[in-house]
């Protein structure tokens, strides 16, 4: 299966684990978003809890999207905890 | 009608906004403002040395603009300036102003109430307070959730 190594963003108190930036492979297919956490989550174990804590929402090319949408390698992603508000 | 929304990392005065805001303005007969400021002191009484306020990109002066557009929808104001701090901010420094103007008082009340309680809760921020001891994560209260949810189970 090809990959791309892609970069996530980890916003909020997601980035106190691993820091702000993670590189994943990602199939070129994409991934639907739960399974980009979960496998997210896999790879760096240290992110588990926080990726459990809340609704993790993500966003790519600055649009926050519904989990059926699909992170394809290139798309610039971020993954929200639960904003905290101002 | 005009709707001003601005993320900045830089320190405002409120007053000055204040006072430009209403310079801009026609016959209307209310003007109404809220200045929220950060505290010194944490829920738990601890001293904070400063909040810290992290965005992301675009997608928070979205969720601003988002919030402000709704505003003017749902209530007759006829301006809207908001402005919201991000990075550190000191203790006694304005994090958030906001100002409404209408021909009548109840709707900029309303209004400036509405926009506070939406960017309290909705706006795309993650908050932390930096104490003696580290820093610790803030999430709305349920008093801020209670306080949105009023709206939605409100008509205009």
């Amino acid at each position: 299966m090809a990959v791309v190594t892609s970069r996530i963003e980890l916003c909020g108190r997601l980035a106190d684990a691993c820091g702000p930036f993670v590189d994943l492979a990602l199939p070129v297919e994409g991934l639907p978003v739960p399974e980009l956490i979960s496998v997210l989550g896999e790879h760096f174990p240290a992110l588990q809890d926080g990726l459990s804590k809340g609704r993790i929402r993500a966003c790519i090319n600055e649009t926050i999207v519904p989990d059926e949408a699909i992170v394809l390698p290139g798309d610039i992603v971020a993954l929200f905890p639960p904003v905290s508000g101002g | 009608m005009s709707s001003h929304v601005e993320l900045t990392e830089a320190g405002f005065d409120p007053a000055a906004r204040l006072a430009t805001f209403s310079a801009s303005l026609g016959d209307e007969g209310a003007v109404v403002s809220f200045t929220g400021r950060a505290r010194g002191k944490a829920k738990d009484g601890n001293a904070v040395g400063a909040l810290v306020l992290e965005t992301y990109r675009g997608v928070t002066l979205a969720s601003m603009q988002a919030i402000a557009g709704d505003a003017h929808e749902r209530f007759v104001i006829t301006h809207s300036h908001v402005v919201h701090r991000a990075g550190r901010i000191l203790p006694g420094e304005a994090i958030v102003f906001v100002a409404t103007a209408s021909p009548h008082r109840r709707a900029a009340f309303e209004a400036a109430d509405y926009l506070m309680d939406r960017l309290k809760t909705e706006a795309v921020f993650w908050k932390r307070e930096e104490h003696p001891d580290g820093a610790s994560w803030i999430e709305p209260t349920a008093q801020d959730q209670a306080d949105t949810v009023r709206w939605l189970q409100s008509e205009g």
